[in-house]
């Protein structure tokens, strides 16, 4: 190994360790002595990273309050960067908070890292055009049963136990924190970008099905079976209102027919 | 002073930061070049890249990156490295320029701009480097001195030494920081003029002007305050020195209204052109 690279492996793990390199290593000096020079970097490192996750998870500042950054702390001891943009260890910064204690004992914090960080990454996914009503004319009546109809593929569906919508909106818009509410049952959040802005919002109960079957890539027909279980007869209106809905929120990318390239 | 560049002068220009976005379209005063943090654009699309193309259409670009890791002793990240040549296929930036440093070790990142031990070793490896990117991007780069706060035993070499060898062999360019060199000089103790006087004047194609902190005995550079009187001082004789060199603002925290940059702007204007008048 070269002097070079074991200088580099000492000085990091040094710098994330809070301690010094080897002895004589590093010069001092009667301004500074070598730990208080070395202390700017390892000081730098932590305040560094968290000002970046600070940005990307603002929802979660909000959420947390005073434990956001004792949070982010053991976020950043736990798990040093690896990706080249800062901004990208917030990458797994919700499956640190649904793991690792205590911070797992509130699911809601790693609920909240989760939407927080599917808003960051859907501002600047690909761009995508979005199908609107007139591109469903040319369909065939007998080609519906077998349209696809793929949503953004930067959507996400995001499970939570709790009102965590609320908090990422009043954090945007520099709110009050809002009463943490705790839901009876599960409900889903669902993300996407038509345009340049992100959007966020409720999954209805009785759309949640189909728009899961949409993400897998179902066919029409199948969505319909979907809305069936729970609306019976009601399931083919339902779905068109829903098949509205989507065309008009700018969710859907693409449609694909049996054998055919995307349309 | 040398009587040309090796690319072209581009005049004054501020690095450009999203909190003036609105501002430099609507009333760019007299900025007349932008530099782009490469890194900030690495991305699939969304409002960064629709922003990046009005500016395109309306200001030369050039391309600052923090990622590169020159110095580094991992292998050069080929993937960063091709997502930086697609970008300057999209921007055509007069010049892509990045840190004379290393930034992290085995995968880890460490997110800062840390200096190099300034040997013979480390020298044949940046050098080499070196070479391996302008051959991967097709161009020759620019390399920036940084503020550093530790130096190391084994160091045979001065800073502007090591920087002019890697320059020299490497066939590279200089990105001067002023304010870097006047705060690793009172850091470490060493003449700022010195360090002026020991680079290849040719070679330095652009200046960075920034602001810093003082952190107990030791300067921090924060780019986060204006430009300080020493550094005003330093930066003329830059000028004295090396000539018309493309010059900008660098202001990456604490980012004040766009009118106290075109000020400071304003002023390094100033000084060159009095300067300049001079010489002439």
């Amino acid at each position: 190994m070269s002097d070079l690279r074991t200088m580099q492996l000492q000085l990091a793990e040094a710098m994330l360790a809070g301690s010094l390199p080897a002895q004589g290593s590093l010069r001092g000096d009667d301004k500074a002595n070598e730990a208080s020079r070395l202390a700017v970097y390892q000081q730098g490192y932590r305040i560094r990273l968290r000002e970046a996750l600070a940005t990307e998870f603002p929802g979660l500042a909000l959420l947390a309050g005073r434990r956001f950054l004792p949070l982010l702390d053991d976020y950043v001891t736990a798990q040093p960067s690896t990706h080249f943009t800062i901004r990208w260890h917030g990458e797994g910064l919700a499956r640190f908070l649904e793991h690792a204690s205590p911070w797992c004992e509130q699911p809601e914090l790693g609920e909240m890292a989760q939407l927080d960080w599917a808003i960051s990454t859907a501002f600047d996914a690909a761009d995508h055009d979005t199908v609107n009503a007139g591109d469903l004319v040319g369909v065939a009546p007998e080609a519906w049963a077998g349209l696809r109809l793929h949503p953004l593929p930067h959507a996400r569906l995001l499970r939570c136990s709790c009102n965590i919508d609320a908090f990422r909106r009043a954090a945007d818009r520099g709110g009050p924190r809002p009463r943490l509410r705790r839901w009876r049952q599960a409900r889903h959040l669902l993300v996407w970008r038509p345009a340049l802005d992100v959007h966020y919002r409720q999954v209805a109960s009785g759309e949640l099905a189909p728009l899961r079957g949409a993400l897998d890539g179902d066919t029409f027909a199948h969505l319909c079976e979907r809305l069936a279980e729970r609306h019976g007869t009601a399931a083919l209106p339902r779905m068109a209102a829903l098949l509205a809905q989507w065309l008009d929120e700018g969710l859907i990318g693409r449609l694909t027919l049996p054998g055919e390239a995307a349309m | 002073m040398p009587s040309s560049r090796q690319l072209p002068y581009l005049g004054f220009g501020l690095g450009l930061r999203v909190d003036h976005y609105e501002s430099l379209i609507d009333e760019p005063g007299k900025v007349e070049w932008l530099e782009i943090v490469s890194e900030n654009y690495l991305v699939p699309g969304g409002r960064p890249l629709r922003w990046l193309e009005r500016f395109r259409e309306r200001f030369p670009l050039v391309m600052h990156g923090v990622s590169m890791s020159i110095g580094g002793t991992d292998p050069l990240d080929m993937g960063y490295l091709g997502q930086l040549a697609a970008l300057a296929k999209r921007v055509e930036p007069a010049w892509i320029s990045d840190h004379l440093c290393w930034t992290g070790v085995q995968g880890v990142n460490l997110h800062d701009l840390m200096p190099l031990p300034y040997t013979e070793e480390a020298l044949r490896h940046v050098v080499d480097r070196v070479r391996r990117v302008q051959d991967t991007l097709g161009r020759r780069i620019l390399l920036e001195n940084v503020s550093s706060y530790i130096s190391f035993a084994q160091s045979q070499l001065t800073e502007w030494e090591f920087l002019a060898a890697v320059a020299e062999r490497a066939d590279c360019l200089i990105l001067l920081d002023i304010n870097n060199v006047h705060v690793s000089a009172h850091n470490h103790g060493f003449s700022a003029l010195d360090y002026l006087d020991g680079l290849p004047a040719a070679r330095v194609q652009q200046f960075h002007l920034a602001g810093h902190e003082h952190g107990g005995e030791l300067l921090i550079d924060t780019h986060d305050a204006p430009v300080v009187d020493a550094v005003w001082h330093l930066y003329v004789e830059a000028v004295r020195r090396f000539g018309r060199v493309s010059t900008m603002i660098e202001r990456d925290d604490h980012i004040p209204p766009l009118a106290e940059l075109l000020a400071e702007l304003e002023h390094a204007r100033a000084l060159a052109d009095a300067l300049m008048q001079q010489a002439a």
